[in-house]
């Protein structure tokens, strides 16, 4: 702005100022135009001419490999008749110059004026083209392969269809085979000696009012669906799930227990890792206290001869806060059964 | 993309895979992970929330992230899910009385767009005990043949108390998303 008021001064005498206004702007006019003419030849002396130049390599690179292509095809032509066993081969080569020709067009793009590349693609597609229907003639086993998979598909329609009608109906069946157990019971005693048998899973589930007795090692145990029941196991391999059990007392030893669902019930255990509940509440926890002639021996088989005191690390998932879970207590010693003693699966005494 | 290609990038210099280890609780998964890893598995809690393992796998680096299983925390497996290479799903065999949660929590992941890259490997594991069901009445189960044509995946039996099956099914694991990711070399 200072400028133009430096420079103006002079016109300004002589001119009304409108019309300097107006030559200012045709001086500044003048400039910029000079100013873009200069600009313009500048870039074209320097780049348009290296432009120019590739263009005129990629043309006449362009066009040798065209050439060569192009003799090749005519080639595959002759070598059909004569030399059939190097025709596959060749044909590959002649593709794969196609393909790098592709490729430099694609390099070049960007300098290419339009027309040249509008015209070096329609050539490559060409090229593409006349390969495409030399491979047609002159590999006529290919084309009988073809015809061959596809009359035998046709043929053997029969054997096919049958294929596609087996898988049709995927049958819901759950294979629900129950594992060995006890269920659905009411008001029994209920016993069970695993000590001369194969340990394997058992389950409990539904039932109400029972008295369960399991002597002996199994490897699972899975408790379901138990109200007013008392359970006394011996040692479980493996790991015990329990899931919706109410007024109930167990006494279970093991590896891993988990109970999910247990409402107003008491657990006996001794467990190598810190039981887990959820979903729970008014459980009780205390050592575990059962035994019968030989427990030792099971206990020492399912590694779990020794209380690490973990019947009272219980976590649970539904009070992950440090303060204690208002859903579980530690059952006092006073209101605890005492030693529990299974004479055999008939009778048992409890002292305490 | 940026982001993306780096860590591509930083992942196949360190030749590393994540692997995410997801299952109903009961069904062995922090088991299998200390059996391969040649660990004491004989006194372990359930999982209340994760564990994070770095196994040497052949010429890979393992980061297994072993999930806990328990109803309540499931709903905190979707944090685990984002640069999953490789699933895997346990399946307590002998757990029959609870297949359909299994089904059910299943299909949900498999819906995560998140996963939808990583292969999964199911694992029948439990097959010591005599009531399990093979693999193959499993897969009916899962209904695994209808899966999304473009997962990978696979189905082994295995016991995570005998180790039997576990090298089979994370060599198949592994050697996929090496073929994936690496290119196979």
């Amino acid at each position: 702005m200072e400028e133009e008021t430096a420079t103006s001064p002079p016109t300004d005498l002589s001119n009304p100022t409108k019309s300097s206004d107006h030559a200012l702007q045709k001086k500044h006019q003048a400039m910029l135009d000079r100013l873009s003419n200069r600009h313009q030849a500048r870039n074209k002396s320097s780049s348009s001419s290296s432009a120019t130049e590739s263009t005129a390599s990629f043309l006449s690179k362009f066009s040798d490999s065209k050439r060569l292509i192009e003799s090749q095809l005519s080639e595959s032509s002759k070598l059909a008749t004569t030399d059939t066993t190097r025709l596959k081969s060749h044909l590959a080569d002649i593709s794969s110059s196609i393909s790098a020709l592709e490729q430099l067009v694609a390099e070049n793009s960007y300098l290419l004026p339009s027309y040249e590349l509008r015209s070096s693609l329609k050539t490559v597609s060409e090229l593409k083209q006349s390969l495409d229907s030399l491979n047609a003639e002159l590999v006529p086993k290919k084309k009988f392969s073809f015809k061959n998979k596809s009359t035998n598909k046709t043929s053997v329609s029969g054997p096919k269809e049958t294929e596609i009608a087996k898988p049709e109906p995927p049958k819901p069946t759950l294979v629900i085979r129950d594992l060995p157990g006890i269920r659905n019971k009411e008001n029994e005693i209920l016993a069970k000696n695993f000590r001369d048998s194969e340990a394997g899973e058992f389950t409990l589930s539904d039932l109400d009012s029972c008295e369960v007795r399991l002597i002996g090692c199994v490897s699972v145990l899975f408790i379901n669906r138990l109200t007013n029941c008392k359970v006394y196991a011996g040692p479980v391999m493996g790991s015990i799930l329990i899931e919706e059990v109410e007024n109930c007392v167990f006494v279970l030893a093991s590896h891993q227990i988990r109970i999910h669902y247990a409402k107003g019930s008491d657990f006996y255990l001794r467990v190598r890792s810190r039981p887990i509940i959820e979903d729970c509440g008014g459980v009780r926890f205390a050592p575990y206290c059962l035994s019968y002639e030989g427990i030792e021996d099971d206990m020492i088989k399912a590694g779990l001869a020794e209380d690490t005191g973990n019947w009272s690390n219980v976590d649970d998932f539904k009070w992950l806060r440090a303060v204690q879970s208002p859903n579980w207590s530690v059952l006092a010693e006073s209101e605890r059964v005492g030693a529990i003693e299974l004479k055999d699966l008939g009778s048992m005494t409890g002292e305490g | 993309m940026g982001l993306l290609t780096i860590i591509r990038k930083i992942k196949r210099k360190e030749k590393e895979m994540r692997i995410l280890m997801v299952g109903l609780d009961n069904s062995g998964k922090t088991t299998i992970v200390l059996k391969i890893n040649g660990e004491d598995t004989s006194v372990i809690s359930p999982t209340l929330g994760f564990n994070i393992k770095t196994i040497t796998y052949q010429k890979y680096t393992l980061n297994i992230w072993d999930v806990g299983g328990q109803r309540t925390i499931r709903s905190y497996w979707r944090n685990y899910f984002e640069q999953t290479d490789g699933l895997v799903w346990v399946v307590d065999s002998s757990d029959l009385r609870r297949l359909d949660d299994c089904k059910m929590e299943l299909d949900n992941l498999l819906k995560e767009e998140r996963l939808s890259g990583a292969s999964l490997l199911i694992l029948a594991n439990k097959q010591d005990l005599k009531g399990a069901l093979t693999p193959d009445e499993i897969a009916k189960v899962l209904n695994l043949e209808n899966m999304d044509k473009t997962r990978h995946w696979k189905i082994v039996g295995c016991s995570a108390y005998t180790g039997e099956g576990l090298l089979e099914g994370f060599d198949w694991l592994v050697q996929d998303i090496a073929s994936r990711i690496y290119m196979l070399d």
